[in-house]
């Protein structure tokens, strides 16, 4: 049901009793970086304030005399429950680190050990930026195209030629598929417009 | 109404040449995606969502029959080869399965896999198609709002804290969706709230986007700010046979004990695909002659989580179908499809819209076939698909997130959405909180208000009729124990192991 599998560790030792998954990892851990043991912290307060901004907003809810149910309830339930789950986090994170937490659960692809890598965030994120921008205006087929090259660079592909090459065939299919087959609409100019 | 008779009609409406061909590709495609490592089976559902806006209802949903059993499927068979589960529920065909690749048996485990799904798949789809008419008569003599939102309640209980590692993690997950179903137009009042103004905003914030962005674009920014810097190998399939006789005996009964377990856990309208996996590894460990292979690559291991797994992804349809309530992610997507067709899942489905949910039941046979007979041979073919690079892998899986997401809002707007969102679900992969109850609650948080509020109104404001009627009521008790029952035996575990820790 939940995508993100919450295993831990894939060595062979650990993958003797499923039955109890809660306990991934136990025993001796290295001892954590400020960001490792208290990032986490960061992420409760941030709940914390999207709560108390769901009781603010919810108060420009407008309320009509003698209505039976005020339209304002249930967003202050969620609000007043964000608050609450948020502070029970913010207790959770102070008593210790997570079992396992901290970006501990993992697939194949992914290093466990290995510091995050903010320089391919940010070049996927202007990427993203690139995406949107280019989208309306130039249309689908470069914006597409464009995402896919800058993604894969900062994933680490470096032969440019060949990425350029797959990602114009991707977003040409994908357009033709969609948009001329399908009757998806999406944005085409001038490339669309010589297909 | 016989369900017999409605099958037969459904068969009528699903192997005409045509439907046939749509749920033909659905497995192929369903299988294409949920191979790609990285996509599990929501995530799955959710990109192919735009493939069947153009069709009509019946084909359409024919289509989806067969994309979600084949992504489950697909997903299997990553879970052995990479050894990275797609979702939780394929947890232990990842490790028991990934182990016997690793041993040379893998061309058996995808087989053990493989039929043990078209096993429990069959005999889940069974069980719809006699649980299904007999839960919506059910609904329609016992269920009104307040029956409709305890159910909620307890769907969202037990998305949110059974079997999660942590508690409290599934529910900032919860509330987190929660939040982001409060945004646009109130149902009831037509005014908008929480959209800072935007027009786009007002009609709310689409499950399909989220879905997209937390699995999709969260994901991707995870794996590639971690990327692994010599690439996972993919283990071989090295065996040339299936399975032998001995594979044979050792499976059959824990398809079949896998497949009782799934179904009925799975079309409980409660959350938890992953207990019933769980309760067959133990199960099948148990009664095994070989325990000491589990954990080492036991075949059992790999046939009675995958038959339990796959019967309760079916049983889920129970739900869904017959009261409009997911308990998946997936499920949650499956019915924003419906949404799209302005259908409403629910008892009156069943009167409404015969063909349409009998085709669907229908084309779950016929898709469950498919997979079989497709799969079987084309297993070398999906195995290719492994070593895709991951920078062109994950630039693709960006793409089709952008078109999914640009397909659904046609705007600007949506894809910024869709960023903050994906912003977020980098963060809660980071902090290791569950993204499936976000997705669920999403979609059910404004369901549970139309209920909470038609409940209150006609009960003139009095709350007593949430839990003075019987059913309501006895369904709120076990959503509360669901709720404090895990708090409770995790704290007499943590006593028993650790004496005086405190972690």
């Amino acid at each position: 049901m939940v995508e993100q599998a919450p295993v831990t560790d894939h060595s062979p030792q650990s993958t003797a009793p499923p039955d109890e998954p809660q306990h991934g990892q136990e025993g001796p851990q290295e001892p954590l970086s400020f960001w490792q043991r208290w990032g986490e912290l960061f992420m409760a307060v941030g709940v914390l304030v999207l709560g108390i901004v769901v009781l603010v907003e919810s108060q420009d809810i407008r309320v009509r005399q003698g209505v039976v149910v005020s339209p304002r309830i249930i967003p202050q339930i969620v609000g007043a429950g964000l608050v609450l789950v948020a502070i029970w986090y913010v207790i959770d994170v102070i008593r210790g680190p997570h079992p396992g937490g901290a970006g501990g659960e993992d697939a194949e692809d992914v290093d466990p050990e290995a510091k995050t890598d903010w320089s391919v965030i940010g070049i996927i994120a202007i990427g993203l930026v690139a995406y949107a921008a280019l989208m309306e205006g130039v249309g689908f087929i470069v914006a597409s195209a464009v995402l896919f090259v800058i993604s894969a660079f900062a994933m680490g592909s470096r032969r440019i030629v060949r990425d350029v090459a797959i990602g114009t065939v991707l977003a040409v299919g994908i357009f033709l598929l969609f948009d001329r087959w399908l009757g998806v609409r999406l944005p085409d100019g001038w490339v669309a417009s010589q297909l | 109404m016989d369900a017999l008779g409605s099958l037969i009609d459904g068969f009528s409406v699903a192997l005409t040449p045509e439907n046939l061909l749509w749920a033909l590709v659905g497995v192929f495609l369903g299988t294409f995606v949920g191979v790609l490592p990285g996509i599990g089976p929501a995530l799955t559902v959710a990109l192919l969502l735009p493939v069947t806006y153009a069709l009509d209802p019946v084909p359409a949903f024919i289509m989806f029959a067969g994309i979600y059993y084949g992504g489950m499927y697909g997903g299997s068979t990553t879970s052995i080869l990479l050894n990275t589960p797609g979702e939780s529920a394929s947890i232990i065909t990842a490790l028991e399965g990934n182990m016997m690749a690793k041993k040379g048996r893998g061309a058996t485990a995808l087989a053990t896999a493989a039929i043990g799904s078209f096993v429990a798949g069959t005999i889940a789809t069974l069980g719809i198609t006699f649980a299904a008419p007999f839960m919506a008569d059910i609904a329609i003599d016992y269920f009104q709002s307040p029956e409709y939102l305890a159910l909620i309640i307890l769907a969202f209980t037990t998305v949110a804290t059974l079997l999660g590692r942590s508690m409290v993690r599934g529910l900032v997950s919860l509330f987190i969706g929660l939040a982001l179903g409060l945004v646009g137009i109130d149902a009831l009042t037509g005014q908008s709230r929480f959209t800072f103004g935007n027009q786009q905003l007002l009609g709310g914030i689409d499950v399909v986007t989220v879905a997209v962005g937390l699995f999709a674009v969260g994901e991707t920014f995870w794996v590639a700010s971690h990327m692994r810097k010599d690439t996972g190998e993919v283990t071989t399939v090295t065996d040339s046979k299936w399975m032998t006789k001995d594979d044979w005996k050792r499976s059959w009964k824990p398809w079949i004990r896998g497949a009782l377990l799934g179904f009925p856990i799975g079309s409980m309208p409660a959350g938890g695909a992953e207990i019933p996996t769980f309760l067959s590894y133990s199960v099948e460990k148990r009664l095994s002659k070989h325990p000491e292979e589990f954990g080492e690559g036991a075949i059992e291991g790999v046939a009675g989580p995958e038959a339990a797994n796959n019967a309760s992804a079916a049983g889920v349809l129970v739900p869904l179908l017959t009261l409009g309530l997911p308990t998946s992610a997936t499920a949650a997507i499956l019915l924003a499809a419906f949404q799209r067709y302005n259908l409403n899942p629910g008892p009156q489905l069943f009167d409404q819209n015969p063909e349409l949910v009998w085709g669907l039941i229908a084309s779950l046979y016929i898709g469950n076939l498919m997979l079989l007979v497709l799969n079987l041979p084309l297993v070398g073919m999906w195995v290719k698909l492994l070593s895709i690079p991951r920078p062109l892998l994950y630039s693709g899986i960006l793409v089709f997130a952008g078109l999914g997401t640009w397909a659904q809002s046609q705007s600007v707007t949506g894809l910024v959405v869709l960023y903050v969102i994906g912003a977020l679900g980098y963060l809660m992969r980071r902090f290791d909180i569950p993204v499936g109850p976000a997705v669920v609650a999403v979609i059910l948080g404004p369901m549970a208000e139309i209920h909470f509020r038609r409940a209150l109104q006609i009960s003139q404001g009095d709350w007593s009729v949430f839990y003075n009627r019987p059913v309501s009521g006895t369904i709120l008790v076990i959503a509360a124990l669901a709720f404090i029952a895990p708090a409770v035996w995790r704290a007499v575990q943590a006593r028993r192991q650790h004496p005086a820790a405190t972690t």
